[in-house]
């Protein structure tokens, strides 16, 4: 008969505390983000597509076009075209770098393999089109610009690299 | 035009007196007619009658919102807010998407039995609304009976319900409607017994008279392990909150109302919230002084109290997982029914003694 009691008063007691939970909850501000209007920022390591950023001080984009990502990616995604000059002499310069977003899985391979720093995973994730042939992007002749947070982590990349 | 103002001013904090006037001046002209007056009263009457369900429609309308707000607020999300301000409408456009859907009837189901389960359940929670006092006069029948009444009325649900589960010829459905009937019977008697603690106090059964026996705060303060019992028997006799088990999504689809779609599917809706609704109101009713108040109208008062017995209702259903079935039945069976009658032999010493 005590226990009976005693178990009915400790329900209530762990009933009423749930209730406090949810009452309290009620006055806080909500989580939610208003998607289409409001957007996430995304961390610094988030595998959005892959792109080629300017460098503001070179004015131009750091690959060497030596294909270590080419051979790194599981997919094939990426095929480099080598800048010559008059002569035919190849140049440590990409003249078109060809990314296929189809074929791409986000793995971030070649961003770890490239010894310059030259592409990295951008903050997009709105990736859909209406068209296959819009995935497979030149990141040369799209000369992207990398800013924000993302950016900055991009330039200490190569930053603390020269200083080391 | 003072003349006018007073019957405004009737209209808000008297609606009785406002109305007997207006039935008066009614039979008036109709006799200048020649007319029989039967056929004003019954016009009247479906006049009432178009009231109360244009009131259960707005209503269910509003709480369904007013649910989904609160539900979204307790889980730190937002609710409806792109359908107008605050996404008051959003209700409304569902209903009309939930008009303009195509009814089906499955091949193998008892028609009769398909087709009067939603139209019972409907019925059953219309008819409370004969004896619901939304303000001084404002009840189209004040009945000396109301409260067995309002228990004989929703006790008609279960028929509803088991006329579903039964007739969409589907073991989901089946055992659906099953527990359900087994829920409500099972927790109409706590309620019973809560609502004989009330009547004993009042020594009146008309809603009225409980409502004018009441002091100033109403039983709550007398009765509050009563109010307690009332709210979880409501809770579970309404097949909300954790008691929910009659539409257990993760169990059974979605209960007795899985073969039901377009109209017949917004009736048991309708009624679900309507049923939420009488709830409240009649938790204002019994504990809360109904729609005595200061300042406000006395409609206004009964609404803020019904929406305040509501919101408990729906914190409970938002905070606490559904329990099990064997357990529901304990609970009502081992706990609340001792409880109530406990309550109900110390009321009546009380009274006796005092």
């Amino acid at each position: 008969m005590l226990k009976y009691i005693k178990d009915i008063i400790t329900g209530a007691i762990t009933l009423l505390e749930g209730m406090a939970i949810t009452f309290k909850y009620m006055f806080q501000k909500p989580i939610t983000l208003q998607y289409p209007e409001q957007k996430a920022q995304m961390t610094t390591r988030f595998r959005g597509r892959l792109v080629m950023p300017v460098d503001e001080e070179k004015g131009d984009n750091r690959c060497t076009a030596c294909n270590i990502c080419v051979k790194a990616c599981p997919n094939y995604s990426i095929a480099v075209e080598r800048l010559t000059d008059e002569t035919g002499k190849p140049k440590p310069k990409a003249a078109s770098f060809t990314y296929n977003m189809g074929t791409c899985m986000f793995c971030n391979l070649c961003v770890e393999v490239c010894p310059f720093s030259a592409i990295v995973m951008s903050e997009e994730y709105e990736l859909a089109v209406y068209d296959r042939k819009s995935l497979i992007k030149d990141l040369v002749a799209e000369k992207y610009k990398l800013k924000g947070r993302k950016g900055k982590w991009w330039i200490s990349k190569f930053k603390d690299e020269e200083q080391v | 035009m003072t003349a006018f103002m007073q019957f405004l001013k009737d209209l808000l904090y008297d609606s009785g007196k406002a109305f007997g006037l207006i039935y008066d001046g009614g039979h008036k002209i109709w006799a200048g007619f020649n007319l029989p007056p039967l056929t004003l009263d019954i016009i009247f009457l479906l006049i009432a009658a178009a009231c109360a369900a244009a009131f259960i429609a707005i209503n269910a309308l509003f709480i369904i919102w007013f649910e989904r707000k609160i539900s979204a607020r307790m889980q730190l999300r937002r609710g409806p807010n792109r359908v107008g301000i605050f996404g008051i409408f959003q209700t409304v456009a569902d209903t009309i998407k939930l008009l303009i859907k195509e009814d089906i009837t499955p091949k193998a189901v008892d028609k009769l039995a398909f087709f009067l389960g939603p139209l019972l359940v409907m019925t059953s929670t219309f008819m409370v609304f004969l004896v619901m006092p939304f303000g001084k006069g404002l009840i189209a029948a004040d009945l000396n009976i109301g409260v067995i009444y309002i228990l004989a009325v929703t006790g008609l649900t279960v028929l509803g319900l088991l006329c579903a589960g039964w007739g969409s010829n589907n073991k989901y459905s089946l055992i659906g409607g099953m527990r359900s009937a087994a829920q409500i019977v099972s927790y109409e008697i706590p309620n019973v017994l809560v609502m004989l603690t009330i009547v004993l106090l009042s020594g009146s059964m008309k809603l009225g008279d409980i409502i004018a026996a009441q002091p100033t705060v109403g039983y709550v303060w007398m009765q509050p392990v009563a109010f307690i019992i009332f709210l979880i028997a409501s809770n579970a006799e309404i097949n909300r909150g954790p008691f929910d088990l009659p539409e257990a999504e993760s169990e059974l689809v979605s209960g007795f109302i899985t073969e039901y779609s377009g109209m017949k599917f917004a009736f048991f809706f309708l009624a679900e919230y309507t049923n939420l609704f009488i709830a409240g109101a009649l938790g204002a009713v019994l504990f809360l002084g109904g729609w005595t108040g200061p300042v406000l109208p006395p409609f206004m008062w009964f609404m803020i109290k019904s929406y305040f017995v509501v919101f408990l209702l729906m914190w409970i259903r938002w905070t606490f997982p559904r329990i099990r079935v064997d357990h529901l039945m304990e609970f009502a069976w081992k706990v609340l029914i001792p409880i109530a009658l406990l309550n109900l032999v110390v009321t009546a010493f009380v009274i006796k003694f005092h």
